[in-house]
């Protein structure tokens, strides 16, 4: 492995068939945003390095298939997880409400108790069905990250990721290796006070 | 290791176990649905054992002529159909599979990018066959070499 990346990290996608998911990633891997995106079939794949706070992080990206034929498998990627982004589509009331869902077959398959989740609202640019107060709410009742996105106007996109990675850095127990132990880490940056996310 | 592609996704033993176990049940009481064979398929191509990805293949390639008319399962067979054909190097018939996907939904990103995928392997792959046989060459030319010097100095 590459001396200079600290670490690979294992971030899923999960949530409702057409929330974004696959935008998302685009819009953070290739900086790139398809209005058509088709549906993802079963699980997709991307890698891409990242910088946070002075560490070479690399990232193996699983974006998720939402649809209903592909759901028996599906949960079998979020083993090892040790970040993971669930999407609903604030224009899409129902998208939210099934979250509740997809975050309990999380719990249940995920093989890491302690895995960064993250709650993304996605497409801000549309006509709202879901306020900002609610997806915070949710988000403090499962004790995750929260974050509002679009990824047609790339907004959030990239400091959802970033922050995502810092607090998985931030939990040594979720990715450091005993041999690892003596590798020396260059959080500095400790005062997270960003005004865009939170933490809850 | 480190997955750095799509085709670098190994499934777990257990999951290959329990799809497999599935579809036998199934299989003994006379009819397999199209979902437990797709399921067990879509395990099989992910093996890390030639065997099981042929294995896998046949049950897509059944499945698609069972739903030739549903574009969206279509889909699906020929993308896993194009997956595990370059997992066991089979790169002209993975991408006839991924080239017919393509046809059907030339805008698709998923597809675009296992079609690179595809192309990429196959490229590295055939320099890795050209660099065995140039050392197979060299390695061929020096023995020669060295015969036709021995030759001649046995000569002398």
């Amino acid at each position: 492995m590459d001396p200079s990346v600290l670490t690979t990290l294992k971030i899923l996608l999960i949530g409702q068939s057409g929330v974004g998911k696959s935008c998302l990633l685009c819009r953070f891997t290739d900086d790139t945003f398809n209005v058509d995106n088709a549906v993802t079939i079963g699980v997709d794949f991307k890698m891409r390095k990242i910088t946070v706070d002075n560490n070479n992080i690399k990232l193996a990206l699983w974006d998720t298939a939402g649809q209903e034929r592909f759901r028996t498998l599906t949960p079998n990627y979020y083993r090892d997880g040790q970040g993971a982004v669930l999407v609903y589509d604030v224009s899409n009331r129902d998208s939210f409400t099934c979250l509740e869902t997809w975050i309990n077959e999380l719990n249940r398959y995920s093989t890491k108790s302690n895995i960064i989740k993250m709650v993304v609202g996605n497409k801000i640019d549309k006509e709202r069905q879901v306020t900002r107060e609610e997806g915070i709410a949710f988000a403090r009742r499962h004790q995750t990250l929260f974050i509002e996105t679009s990824a047609k106007t790339k907004e959030g996109v990239y400091m959802a990721f970033e922050e995502l990675v810092r607090k998985i850095i931030n939990t040594p127990s979720l990715w450091e290796k005993l041999e690892d132990a003596n590798v020396v880490r260059c959080n500095d940056d400790h005062s997270v006070s960003e005004q865009k996310y939170c933490y809850c | 290791m480190d997955v750095e592609d799509v085709l670098g996704d190994v499934v777990t033993m257990e999951d290959l176990k329990k799809f497999e176990k599935e579809y036998h049940n199934q299989l003994t009481t006379g009819t397999v649905s199209q979902e437990t064979k797709f399921h067990y398929a879509w395990c099989l191509v992910r093996s890390n054992y030639p065997a099981d990805i042929r294995k896998g293949l046949i049950l897509l390639e059944q499945l698609i002529k069972h739903e030739a008319s549903d574009d969206d399962a279509k889909r699906n067979y020929l993308y896993y159909l194009a997956l595990g054909n370059s997992r066991i190097k089979e790169y002209s018939t993975a991408l006839q599979f991924i080239k017919a996907f393509l046809h059907m939904q030339p805008e698709n990103i998923q597809a675009q990018n296992l079609l690179a995928t595809i192309q990429k392997k196959m490229e590295s792959d055939a320099h890795k066959g050209m660099a065995v046989a140039g050392a197979l060459a060299l390695g061929l030319s020096a023995v020669v070499g060295i015969g036709f010097a021995l030759s001649k100095s046995l000569k002398k």
